[in-house]
């Protein structure tokens, strides 16, 4: 019986988590959109404005929830409630340290990669559901946006499986480190099993996968609807796309799984090319820094910290750029994306069979 | 009973009851959810059959593909199409659909009579591979088994669905260029 309380805590705290990154998520959002563009951000609330999400959501709780005459009740009800969950099940296959994984499955990385894209559904239903044609306008894009750079992305996450040879995350991440199993060499000379750090991640392993970690990078800003690739809700032409009718806590919910979406897209990145939770400091002759900083704490606090430089990477991203047209978007995700990710694909194979 | 039977049955439950109402309301996008569902509870039950790589193969296919194929479709067709096929005349059972009431039955007695007459507990094969050992536990990788089968014994099948899906693709991509003028 204590097996399944374990999972219950787990769960709700993978919730909480995901929940007050959102809200660290947007505060960060705002500052670093305000450093870029030369203003201040939030300043009035709390020190340094750092309660104003929170002041925020405190808002959007108490606001009225209104469902427009014309909606389809039950589908626009549950559409935010699907988009989250949908991302959120997606948590429960990440590693985050030795040893240190909410659900060991086998198959972890394709069961993410199916759960990811339910979450299309759930933007569907949002937008038909509201009745408004800004919202269907910005569902559909979203789904044909988020459909088609699942191709690249899939084909740059198949590049990483086929050198790991292994679709189990912890597997994965145990790879790229001292604590590997087999023999480890960097870019298909070196033997790094036992300096470990940076040399050993998968990036380097492998240096052909650089392309596919630009590529799943950019595929994976497509996939959860960030700038450049924010043309579901553009706010110039479709008010706020899918979600333009949802008010108060629904609203909320959107939002929860826009930022965990980011999370989530971020640490699959770390996970797969970026070296999981390993140090990236090496092992030097007889200073053993990868051994010392190699543990599951560690562990938390390496996966953390790259996961969040790739995050600020994200924002960094949105706030530089402008938003691509559709047809751009298309043609950047068909007519060049696609062929890198197979071409990647393709090296992967022949690297597996020569090199290692 | 175990958590196992009860989520068996829950998920059947859900399977059953979600198929029955997509099949049975006029509204279309609610009745290709509702399927959204019941495809979900088969992925549920595919997991307790220990195949889980057919269960989150069937969320990638038909939930994040298919479904969503379809909801396209049906979101860029007009609306006075969407309009008659929403208006259906009748009621669940008609004359007009004896056929396929028909049909339905007929495939019904057939798997009843499948599942009555295969005494599953006692078939021969499966009593063999338990004796040899032969058997998937919960803890077993089973995708390595899945792509060396693929790429040995049943290479065939699967070299022959590649080139139909080829000829798919080629067609698509034809149908959808446009015509060079005459």
């Amino acid at each position: 019986m204590n097996y399944y309380i374990t999972y219950f805590i787990v769960a709700i705290g993978l919730f909480s988590f995901s929940a007050f990154f959102a809200l660290a998520g947007v505060y960060a959002e705002r500052k670093i959109s305000a450093f870029i563009q030369d203003r201040l951000g939030p300043t009035e609330t709390g020190k340094f404005g750092s309660l104003q999400t929170l002041a925020d959501i405190m808002k959007m709780i108490q606001k009225e929830l209104i469902i427009p005459a014309a909606a389809d009740k039950w589908l626009f009800m549950l559409a935010p409630a699907i988009i989250f969950i949908a991302v959120y099940m997606g948590f429960a296959a990440l590693p985050w340290g030795p040893g240190l994984i909410p659900s060991k499955i086998n198959l972890g990385i394709y069961y993410i990669f199916a759960i990811i894209s339910i979450e299309t559904l759930g933007i569907l239903m949002a937008g038909w559901g509201s009745n408004n044609k800004y919202s269907v306008l910005g569902a559909m894009r979203s789904a044909a946006q988020i459909i088609s750079y699942e191709i690249p992305a899939g084909f740059a996450i198949i590049s990483v499986v086929m050198i790991a040879q292994t679709l189990d995350l912890q597997v994965v991440s145990m790879q790229q480190g001292i604590l590997a199993v087999e023999k480890i060499k960097f870019a298909g000379f070196w033997d790094v099993t036992k300096i470990g750090g940076l040399f050993s991640w998968n990036i380097f392993r492998a240096p052909h996968l650089i392309i596919a970690f630009v590529i799943y990078f950019i595929a994976s800003l497509a996939e959860s609807n960030r700038a450049p690739f924010d043309i579901p809700e553009a706010e110039s032409e479709l008010v706020a796309g899918f979600h333009t009718e949802f008010t108060g806590i629904r609203f909320a919910l959107v939002f929860l799984a826009e930022y965990s979406m980011m999370f989530l897209v971020s640490m699959i990145g770390v996970i797969l090319f970026l070296g999981a939770w390993n140090t990236p400091l090496p092992n030097i002759g007889p200073v053993h820094l990868a051994t010392w900083t190699t543990n599951m704490w560690w562990g938390i606090f390496w996966v953390a910290i790259k996961t969040l430089g790739l995050v600020a990477i994200q924002m960094w991203i949105r706030w530089t750029l402008p938003r691509f047209r559709v047809d751009q978007l298309m043609n950047l995700c068909w007519k060049v994306l696609t062929p890198l990710a197979f071409l990647c694909m393709l090296i992967s194979g022949v690297w597996r069979l020569w090199l290692m | 009973m175990s958590l196992i039977r009860l989520l068996f049955y829950f998920m059947s439950f859900i399977a059953i009851a979600s198929a029955l109402y997509a099949a049975s309301t006029q509204n279309l996008v609610r009745s290709i959810f509702v399927f959204f569902v019941t495809l979900f509870a088969l992925a549920g039950l595919y997991v307790l059959c220990l195949a889980d790589f057919v269960a989150v193969t069937q969320v990638v296919i038909y939930v994040g593909g298919i479904l969503v194929l379809i909801l396209f479709a049906f979101m860029l067709s007009g609306k006075e199409t969407l309009d008659v096929m929403q208006q259906q005349k009748g009621k669940f059972f008609s004359l007009g659909k004896l056929p396929a009431i028909l049909l339905a039955a007929l495939f019904f007695i057939v798997m009843i009579n499948v599942v009555l007459k295969a005494d599953a507990d006692n078939l021969p094969w499966v009593k063999d591979s338990i004796a040899n050992n032969n058997t998937i536990t919960p803890n077993t990788a089973t995708i390595d088994n899945i792509g060396v089968n693929l790429m040995t014994r049943y290479l065939l099948p699967f070299e022959a669905i590649s080139v139909l899906l080829l000829m798919a693709l080629v067609g698509a991509a034809h149908l959808s260029r446009k015509e060079p003028e005459a």
